[in-house]
């Protein structure tokens, strides 16, 4: 397990750590833009400047979405059926929906219940 | 999926969906740090919330999925548009047309502040200096694009 630390940027190569003022590291964010497709070649310096603060905005949506479903069933932790539910629940988050149905097959070991 | 107990000796390919070159890719490659997608999430609830890891594990893939999305769309416009280089703009305008309008205006306001060098100082680490240099040298060049 790797360990956040104080060397924990040069450790992880700089580009990964939380070095600058982002909050996600925009090496990673431009490898990702540049599989969404082929015809994907040269992205702007600004491109992944825009996406670190607009995945910042889609997490917090996501996941403010998706604790308003963990509340409605009185928990107090957040689990990934509660972001399927968000998804499903909203329009914009359509494209989701066959991820977190997918990754949902495993829903009747439901993981609040205890295991012993 | 069958669960197979040993690997078998005359090596079958039936490894459903994961023999396409996407699972090659290192899994670092195809998503954003956990760590970092756990405190944005964390900032999100209030204090006493918890959250189960493979809610981060789904959020994380949902975040890869959506900039692929936003990114195909904006991609589309520079092909119709015989353009080469995606700009922020062209980001802009694909979330705004795929229901992502309320992006806008705090992510311009991020961006003008990004361009006026505002990060500059009040940058949380001094490292983030050179490699703010290096892409404010590619925006210069982006600018002059449109």
């Amino acid at each position: 397990m790797r360990q956040a630390g104080t060397y924990s940027g040069l450790l992880a190569g700089g580009m990964s750590g939380r070095s600058g003022p982002h909050s996600l590291p925009l090496a990673r964010i431009k490898k990702i833009m540049k599989k969404s497709g082929d015809d994907v070649k040269m992205i702007s310096g600004e491109a992944p400047i825009v996406f670190s603060k607009a995945c910042e905005l889609f997490i917090e949506e996501l996941t403010q979405r998706s604790w308003m479903v963990t509340m409605q069933g009185k928990r107090r932790t957040l689990h990934k059926e509660d972001v399927a539910s968000a998804v499903i629940g909203t329009d914009i988050f359509d494209f989701l929906v066959n991820l977190v149905s997918d990754s949902n097959h495993s829903q009747d070991t439901t993981p609040t219940g205890t295991n012993t | 999926m069958a669960d197979a107990p040993g690997s078998p000796a005359g090596g079958s390919h039936e490894s459903g969906g994961d023999q396409s070159p996407r699972a090659n890719v290192r899994e670092q490659d195809r998503y954003l740090p956990i760590a970092n997608i756990s405190r944005i999430m964390k900032k999100a609830l209030p204090a006493n919330g918890k959250i189960a890891k493979d809610a981060k594990d789904t959020v994380q893939e949902c975040v890869s999925e959506f900039i692929s999305f936003i990114t195909s769309e904006a991609s589309d416009k520079c092909q119709k548009e015989k353009r080469k280089t995606i700009n922020g703009d062209d980001l802009l305008w694909a979330m705004a047309t795929l229901g992502f309008e309320e992006y806008i205006d705090p992510l311009k306001a991020y961006l003008n502040r990004y361009r006026e060098g505002d990060t500059k100082g009040s940058a949380r680490s001094g490292d983030g200096s050179s490699r703010k240099d290096t892409v404010a040298g590619q925006s210069n060049s982006n600018a002059q694009v449109q």
